[in-house]
């Protein structure tokens, strides 16, 4: 029933970045309290696979469209710790919702190219 | 679970020792799949789990993800009508109708579901 069917991740793929889907809506972001907490979250439990070097929690914008909103990145020093941390985040649930988990190409993570 | 109010907030992320597999439906997906694929196949992923939530009654979520209770509305044979269990069914009806007419919006090829029918009327 799907028009997309998933390609499941092999670790040849591993970057230092780490793409989380399907965690938080735009609406959730908007309020700053909210979107301190979920930084919070996330930065408290992705410390734990590993040398976390910084994410980046893209944000509304009033009439803009934000590339890679309602998706998390998460970046490490090496592809050791992002394939340990994306293999224990994908499936996970966050806020009561399935967390979906990719690489990421780092240059783009770095020019915000989501 | 702390007392009195004091800022102890649990956190969203759910137990380590509990994944969510749904078969046919992976969660750590490949960087080959196209920004708009993956993009839409979370879209997918998300009306599925709001279909399960829906089908199986799994609709109130945990305490801390909850809004504060609004005033009861009663029928008119003294029924309540927005109880947790209808507020929280239409919160999840809602988010399904709007996932899916944003992604109709956001890409071409986005097939909705079989069952999805265009709201008559969007209130907002």
């Amino acid at each position: 029933p799907y028009t997309v069917t998933a390609t499941g991740v092999t670790d040849q793929e591993a970057t230092k970045v780490v793409q989380l889907m399907n965690m938080v809506t735009p609406e959730e972001l908007e309020d700053p309290s909210e979107y301190q907490e979920i930084w919070e979250d996330v930065q408290d439990e992705c410390s734990k696979f590993g040398a976390l070097v910084d994410m980046k929690i893209p944000r509304p914008q009033e009439g803009n469209v934000v590339p890679g909103l309602g998706m998390i990145f998460i970046r490490y020093d090496n592809t050791d710790d992002s394939l340990t941390a994306l293999k224990a985040l994908a499936g996970r649930k966050f806020a009561d919702r399935t967390v979906l988990a990719s690489f990421y190409d780092e240059s783009k993570y770095e020019a915000d190219e989501f | 679970p702390s007392e009195n109010g004091q800022r102890k907030r649990r956190s969203r992320w759910g137990a380590s020792d509990t994944k969510i597999n749904i078969p046919g439906l992976p969660t750590a997906i490949s960087s080959t799949m196209t920004k708009e694929q993956r993009e839409q196949y979370s879209v997918h992923l998300r009306i599925e789990e709001i279909n399960r939530k829906l089908r199986t009654g799994d609709i109130v979520p945990h305490e801390r993800d909850r809004s504060p209770s609004p005033e009861p509305v009663y029928n008119a044979e003294g029924k309540r009508v927005n109880t947790r269990d209808a507020r929280y069914r239409k919160k999840l009806e809602d988010e399904r109708q709007h996932i899916i007419e944003d992604a109709i919006k956001r890409y071409p090829d986005f097939r909705p579901p079989a069952d999805y029918r265009k709201a008559a009327k969007t209130t907002d």
